[in-house]
Formats: structure tokens, sequence, C-alpha cells
């Protein structure tokens, strides 16, 4: 693909995925959750038992068609690679506090942009903390921030977290008893299996094809004024929107969003701690899922850092509602900007070390 | 010639092309090019010959030429 192909590409890839998250909504998933990284790997969380919020159990096979759909299109191109080395403990900490401040705004960035296209006011709010928390980040980019380099590793490291998915899929088709399925609540609400499992494949192998990321996009306007993984999005937004409009799914307003509340402030600094920590990995939730099925094993390990960082939310209260956030969560997002900030401190300043 | 280097960092990119500009030659650092990588950081594309001895955050250094990259340096491991 070279340069001049790159953002039609970029246009079309953008315009496909809020085609299918719409379309996923129509079929079965929960109102303006087509998609949503955090909150299905939440659902994978509740599912094997790390948490036990009945409402929101599920193995949602998006986030295994995300994974393998990455996995199989990188083999084709050739450009499967197992590595990682890069500070994986960092990282799980970083993905368990980007978890910790999206479950306070109750979405990914993806989801993000899924609720703006469906009216939902609140997540503009969201948006801007979002941006906030990816400016920081960038801050700590040109200052000499990095998590060192990555190294090439067996096969077998590569391969784990694709592995892993495949187990949660077989589970899935076999339903046994010792998993968790919820009978109401965003869990229970789900397109049927093939069809969600398909979506997660194309949208995994169009995420591989053109880098999709929403951190990226901003990243990279701020840092050099690239528009292209940008405009993808606002392509993703375009479509859903349209599509929500067709299907009586846009309801524009501020109370009484689905799965949402209306505290402003919270869903700015949770989003802000996503934007912060996903900077500092170097990419959103997604981007972690796609590199992961490109045998990135620091990415699967962050995956495994939002899977924990899912599980305490809900086991300690930390998870907001719509309700509102919660005294705990809001503590936990306050100190997830403080451990991040040190984190980016300490591999910023003292790089010798 | 016309070189791109990919990095480790963003900040490994920044530095080199602080060195190429010292150097009199000129550079850019841009999102890494999507059929040179799928990865998503910052390169450099420069306009003129790479260093000797690339610094430790580079991860390969290529030519462009009319027929694709050709690569010039690539960290080990």
């Amino acid at each position: 693909m070279n340069d001049k192909k790159e953002l039609p590409v970029a246009l079309a890839a953008g315009l496909g995925i809020g085609v299918i998250a719409a379309v996923l909504v129509l079929l079965g998933n929960p109102a303006n959750m087509g998609f949503c990284i955090a909150c299905f790997v939440r659902d994978i969380a509740g599912s094997v038992g790390l948490h036990r919020a009945a409402p929101v159990q599920y193995i949602r096979p998006e986030i295994i068609g995300l994974v393998l759909g990455s996995l199989m299109l990188a083999l084709v191109r050739k450009e499967w690679s197992p590595k990682g080395g890069s500070a994986p403990m960092t990282r799980f900490v970083l993905g368990f506090f980007v978890m910790i401040g999206c479950l306070m705004f109750l979405g990914c960035p993806f989801r993000m942009i899924l609720r703006l296209a469906g009216g939902d006011g609140n997540a503009l709010f969201g948006l801007a903390g979002f941006v906030a928390g990816i400016l920081c980040g960038v801050f700590f980019l040109n200052k000499g921030y990095t998590l060192r380099r990555t190294y090439r590793l067996p096969t077998a490291e590569g391969t784990v977290l694709p592995a892993i998915m495949v187990a949660l899929l077989v589970l899935l088709a076999l339903a046994p008893s010792f998993i968790y399925f919820s009978q109401e609540g965003p869990g229970s609400k789900h397109a049927p299996l093939l069809i969600s499992l398909a979506a997660g494949l194309i949208v995994g192998a169009i995420a591989q094809r053109t880098r999709l990321c929403m951190v990226g996009g901003i990243r990279d306007f701020v840092l050099f004024r690239e528009t292209r993984l940008l405009l993808a999005f606002v392509a993703i937004f375009a479509a859903a929107l349209v599509c929500n409009a067709a299907f009586g799914n846009f309801h524009p307003g501020f109370a009484g969003q689905p799965i949402a509340h209306t505290d402003g402030l919270w869903n700015a600094l949770g989003m802000m701690l996503a934007g912060f920590g996903c900077v500092l990995l170097g990419g959103c939730p997604l981007r972690q899922l796609v590199l992961s099925g490109e045998g990135n094993a620091d990415s699967a390990v962050t995956v495994v850092g939002l899977l924990v960082g899912a599980a305490f939310a809900h086991n300690f209260g930390l998870a907001s509602s719509a309700d509102g956030p919660t005294a705990a969560g809001k503590a936990a997002v306050i100190l997830g900007l403080v451990v991040v900030t040190v984190i980016a401190c300490l591999n910023t300043f003292k790089k010798e070390n | 010639m016309i070189g791109i280097a990919t990095f480790f960092s963003h900040f490994g990119a920044i530095r080199f092309r602080q060195d190429c500009q010292s150097r009199g030659v000129p550079a850019k650092a841009m999102p890494v090019p999507r059929d040179l990588s799928s990865s998503c950081g910052t390169c450099v594309r420069f306009e003129g010959e790479p260093p000797a001895r690339p610094p430790e955050e580079v991860e390969q250094i290529v030519e462009v030429t009319d027929s694709g990259y050709r690569v010039l340096y690539r960290a080990e491991g």
C-alpha cells in the first residue's frame, strides 16, 4: 500500500467498521456497543469467573475474532512476528489502569465514538478527557519516554494469546456449566455467535491492514499533523451515525443514554486516564488486541492487564453504572493518574536506570 | 539517496532527526509508512547518507528505491 492509497483505504475501512458496529447492535449487542474492547474484555473476565457481576458475563466472540483476524492477515502478509521484552510488567500495570479509566467512563475509545454516533452527549466529556490524556502522553514522548526496545522471541511466545482465544471460543461453543453467562443486563445482549465472530475477524483484519488506532490518530495529528488514522475514526463515526439514524437508534441527549452516566467530570477523568495510559503503551485497547494477533507478546501482556483490571473493577466496585461513578472508582482513577504519571516520569527522566 | 529509519521509541526518532540535521542532512519525522512496517511508530525520512554507526534506538534503515525498499541496516535480536 503506497502513501497515496493509505487515506482512501483507511476511510473505506472506517466506513465499513462503522456499519458493522451498527449492524451488531441491530442483531442483539447492547445499544451503542457494537464494539467495545473494554466492555467485552470485562464480559469475558466475568464469564470465566474472574468477577461475579452477574449482568456482565459473556465470552464475546468479537474479541476472539479481532485477535484471530489480525493473526490470519498478518500470516498471509508475512508480517506475523513473535516479539516482546519491552517492559512487560509496566505494560501490565498500564493496561490495568487503562481498564479502570475505561470502566469509569463505561467504554473504550472505540465505544466512545460509537456512543457519540448514537447521540450520547456524555461521550463529549470523555472525548475531551481522552484528548487531554493523549496530550499528557505526547508531552512525555517528546521528553524522551520509552519502554525500551523489543526483541525477537520464540514462536511459542507469539502464539499464546491467540491460543487462549481459540480456547475461549471452544468454551463459548460448548458452554460448560462452570462458565458464567448473564441472564439479564448487557452481558445477555449479544448478536448471534457466528455473526459476532465474523465481525471480529473482519474488523481485526481491517485494523491489522490499516493500523487503526484511536490513540494513534490523535497522537499522529498532534505530532505530525497526519490525519489518516483520525479520519478513519471520523468515518466510523459517520457510518455508525447514518446507520443508527436509519435503524432508529439515534437518540441525542445526555440523560438516560444506554449504559452511560451523566457525570461529566468523571467521564472526562476516566478517559483522560485511558488516553494517557494508551499513549504510553503505544496504542488503544483495540490496537493492543491487533498487535497481540501479530505476535506481540508485550501487547498480549497488556491485554491480560486489561482483563485483570476489569476483574478488579467489578470485584471492588470501581466500575461506574448508569447511576454514576462510585467513590471507590473515583479513588481508583486518581490513583491511576498518579501511577501512570510516575511510570511516565520513571521511563522518561531516568532512562539509564 | 533517500532513506527511512525506524526506531524502538519516538524519542529515538527525534534524536536521529536532530543528528541528521546537525550533519546537514535534511530529515523529517513522520509516521512509519504502512508498506514498510505494520508497526505504527515514528520514522525519519532523510535525504543523504545514513550514519556509519546507527545509534541503538534505530530498528532499521532502508533506502527508498524505484522498486521498493532496500534494507541497509537492521538491529540484531
